[in-house]
C-alpha cells in the first residue's frame, strides 16, 4: 500500500509538471525537429532540409554565445528535438561537452567538427585552444551543408536526395559568395586594408579574404580591454591611417568608441564604420538573418567603411538577393 | 518507475533545483547568522583565478582537473577571508570585500596577459544551466541519472550530517564565540570546516545551476526564514523548505513565460522573502503594525 501510494504521489508530481511541458509537444505527423545551438547552423540546416526537417536554433539574434541563458522553452525544445546540431571545437563550452556526452542517448552531431579539419583551424598563438568562429569563412561553413545532409539520413532518410541536392546548391551558392567577398576586399586600398573591431571573432576573415585583423580585446569576451590595447590599437589606427573600426552586434560598443577618442586626440578621425555580425546572426525575417546575408552584409560594411566598392553580386546569389530585396547591382 | 522518473525532464530539474537550495541553505543558514554570506557571491568570482591557473599549468580547459582547481580556489577565498577578518581589523564583510577583488582581478589579469587568444572562462568549465542538467548523465547499473543530481544530492548529504552532529557546537560558536572557546568547540576550525563545506557546495552548484541562482539560494532562504523564527532548528528546517519551494515554483513559472528556469527560481526566493517580511508572525510589518496599535489602544496616552 505504502508503494502504491508513493507510486501514485510520483505519478501526480510528474503529471503536474509534465503536463506543462509536453502539451504542444502530442501534435503528431509533423516533420522531424532540429535543434541547434547558434543560428548559423541552424540557417545552413534550413537551406538543405527545410521541406524534411525543421531546424531551429536556440541562441537568438544578438546573443553571446557565452551568455546563453536558456529558458524553460529552449529546455522543451531540446527534449523534443529529433536530432541535435552542434558546432563544436570548444564554440559552446561546457554545453558543448554536456552534448558529446548525450549524444549516446539522441541523435547529437558536432557538425563543425566533422565537416572541417583540424588542420584547418586557427588555433591560438600558445597552442591551447581553437578559435571557433569558423562560420566567418565561408568555404569552410558551406562543407557544413553535406555534413548536415549526410547527419538528417537519420531522421529523414526517405530525403537523402533532395537534400543532397539542396547542399549541393547551397554550397554553389557560398562558393559564390566567398568569392564575392574575395573581390570586394581586394577593392579596399592596400594600405587600408585592416579590420579593427571588439573582440577577435574575424580571424578566419581574415585568412580567407586577404585583410588584416585586430581585436581590440581577446577571443573570451569574458576578459576586458586593457589601457595597453586601446593605445596599442589606436596607435595602429592612427599609423595606417585607418577610416573606420567595427562594433559588433554581441558586445558593448564602449571599447570601440574608446579608440575613436584615442586616435582624435593623436589627430586621426576614424569612423565607427557600423555594426558586424560576429557571434550571432541579424534578426529574422531580414537579410542579416541568414547566413549569406550576415556575411554579405558584414562585407559590404567593411569595404564601403574601408574605401572599397562591393563588386557587383554574383548571378548565383540572385535568387537570395531577390527574395530579401538586396539592392547591390547584379552581375 | 525510477526509470521513470529519472527520464521526468521537469521532475529532474526541480529535484536538481530543490537539492542544490537545500545544500545551500543548511552552510547558508549559519552564514547569515554569522554576517557572511556574501562568501558565496565571493566565491563565483575567485573561481576565476583558479580557472586559469589551472590552465596555465596544465593546457586544460575543462574537466576534472579544473573542477579541483575551481573547489581549491573555493577554498583559498573562505581561508584568506578567515585569516584577514580574524586579524581583528576589519570586519566579516569587509574582509570578503578585501580578499575576492584580489583573487578575481589576478584571474583577469592573468587572462589579459597569458590567455588572450584562448576560449577559457568559467563557461568552459561549468555548465551552469539547470535547465540542462537531465543532458549530462551518468549510467549507474540499469538508470541514466543525471550528473548533477547525483554531485548535489552527495553535497546535500554532507552537509546534513555536519549540520546534524555537530548542531550543538555550531549553534554556540555562532551565537556565543567566547563562550564556545571556553568550551573548548574549537569554534574558528568549526567554521573553517563549515566554510570549507561551503565552499565545495559552490563549484558543485555553480556546474549544476550557475553562480547567481546558487547565492540567493545561500542567501535568501535563510534570511526568509530568519524573518519567520527565532529558533535554529526551524530556521534550518524552514530555509530548506523554502528553497524547495522557490525551485518548484520557479519552474512553473517559468515555463508559464517561457523564461530562463534558474532566473525564475531565484525570483522566487525573493518572492518568499518578500512574503516573509510582510506576512512573518512577529517580525513581518503587518504584525509588528497590529502590535503598535494594539499598544497603542492598551495604552491611552
Amino acid at each position: 500500500m505504502p508503494s502504491n501510494l508513493r507510486r501514485l504521489a510520483a505519478a501526480l508530481a510528474g503529471a503536474a509538471l509534465g503536463g506543462l511541458l509536453s502539451g504542444a509537444a502530442a501534435q503528431a505527423d509533423e516533420k522531424p525537429r532540429a535543434i541547434t545551438t547558434v543560428g548559423m547552423i541552424a540557417d545552413v540546416a534550413q537551406n538543405v532540409a527545410a521541406e524534411c526537417v525543421a531546424s531551429e536554433a536556440l541562441m537568438g539574434p544578438g546573443v553571446d554565445p557565452h551568455l546563453y541563458q536558456a529558458s524553460a522553452g529552449d529546455v522543451h525544445a531540446f527534449d523534443r528535438a529529433d536530432i541535435i546540431l552542434y558546432s563544436g571545437y570548444a564554440l559552446e563550452g561546457q554545453l558543448g561537452d554536456v552534448l558529446e556526452r548525450f549524444a549516446r542517448r539522441k541523435p547529437t552531431v558536432a557538425v563543425s567538427e566533422q565537416a572541417i579539419d583540424p588542420s584547418e583551424l586557427i588555433g591560438a598563438p600558445g597552442g591551447h585552444g581553437i578559435d571557433p568562429h569558423l562560420w566567418m569563412d565561408a568555404s569552410l561553413w558551406a562543407r557544413l551543408a553535406p555534413t548536415i545532409a549526410e547527419a538528417f539520413l537519420e531522421v529523414a532518410p526517405d530525403c537523402s536526395a533532395a537534400m543532397q541536392a539542396n547542399a549541393a546548391a547551397y554550397q554553389a551558392q557560398l562558393a559564390a559568395l566567398h568569392d564575392w567577398v574575395k573581390t570586394s576586399i581586394a577593392t579596399i586600398p592596400e594600405r587600408q586594408r585592416i579590420l579593427v573591431t571588439a573582440h577577435d571573432a574575424f580571424a578566419y576573415y581574415g585568412r580567407a579574404y586577404g585583410i588584416e585583423v585586430t581585436g581590440i580585446q581577446g577571443i573570451s569576451t569574458e576578459a576586458e580591454a586593457s589601457v595597453a590595447d586601446i593605445r596599442n590599437v589606436a596607435q595602429l589606427v592612427v599609423d595606417r591611417k585607418v577610416p573606420a573600426i567595427f562594433v559588433e552586434s554581441t558586445i558593448n560598443p564602449r571599447t570601440v568608441q574608446a579608440i575613436v577618442d584615442a586616435a582624435r586626440q593623436k589627430g586621426q578621425e576614424v569612423q565607427i564604420g557600423g555594426q558586424l555580425y560576429s557571434d550571432a546572426m541579424g534578426e529574422p525575417g531580414t537579410a542579416g538573418g541568414t547566413y549569406l546575408g550576415m556575411i554579405f552584409e558584414n562585407t559590404r560594411t567593411i569595404v564601403e567603411a574601408l574605401g572599397g566598392e562591393p563588386a557587383p553580386l554574383p548571378g548565383a546569389l540572385k535568387p537570395w538577393a531577390d527574395k530579401w530585396n538586396v539592392d547591390v547591382a547584379q552581375r | 518507475m525510477l526509470a521513470a522518473a529519472l527520464e521526468n525532464i521537469p521532475l529532474m530539474i526541480v529535484a536538481t533545483g530543490a537539492l542544490v537550495g537545500i545544500a545551500a541553505a543548511l552552510p547558508g543558514t549559519f552564514l547569515v547568522l554569522r554576517g557572511s554570506s556574501l562568501l558565496s557571491d565571493a566565491i563565483s568570482h575567485s573561481i576565476v583565478l583558479g580557472i586559469v591557473l589551472v590552465w596555465m599549468m596544465s593546457g586544460a580547459q575543462s574537466g576534472p582537473l579544473q573542477l579541483i582547481g575551481a573547489a581549491v580556489t573555493g577554498l583559498a577565498t573562505v581561508f584568506l577571508t578567515e585569516l584577514v577578518a580574524g586579524t581583528g581589523r576589519v570586519k566579516n564583510d569587509a574582509a570578503i570585500g578585501l580578499v575576492f577583488p584580489a583573487l578575481f582581478s589576478i584571474g583577469v589579469l592573468l587572462l589579459n596577459v597569458y590567455a588572450r587568444d584562448v576560449h577559457i572562462d568559467q563557461h568552459t568549465v561549468l555548465l551552469g544551466e539547470i535547465g540542462f542538467v537531465w543532458l549530462d548523465t551518468v549510467a549507474l547499473g540499469a538508470y541514466e541519472v543525471p550528473r548533477s543530481l547525483l554531485s548535489m544530492g552527495a553535497m546535500c548529504a554532507i552537509n546534513l550530517v555536519f549540520v546534524v552532529l555537530l548542531f550543538k557546537e555550531l549553534k554556540l560558536a555562532t551565537f556565543d564565540r567566547a563562550l564556545a572557546a571556553a568550551l573548548g568547540f574549537m569554534p574558528g576550525l568549526l567554521f573553517y570546516a563549515l566554510l570549507a563545506l561551503t565552499s565545495a557546495t559552490a563549484v558543485a552548484a555553480f556546474d549544476a545551476v550557475g553562480a547567481v541562482l546558487f547565492i540567493a539560494f545561500v542567501i535568501v532562504p535563510p534570511s526568509a526564514a530568519y524573518l519567520l523564527t527565532d529558533r535554529l532548528s526551524l530556521m534550518l528546517l524552514l530555509s530548506a523548505a523554502i528553497a524547495t519551494l522557490s525551485s518548484i515554483a520557479g519552474y512553473v513559472v517559468a515555463v508559464l513565460f517561457d523564461v530562463s528556469i534558474g532566473g525564475m527560481m531565484a525570483v522566487m526566493t525573493g518572492l518568499f522573502l518578500l512574503l516573509a517580511f510582510l506576512f512573518g508572525p512577529r517580525y513581518g510589518i503587518i504584525a509588528q503594525a497590529l502590535r503598535r496599535r494594539r499598544a497603542a489602544t492598551v495604552t491611552p496616552a
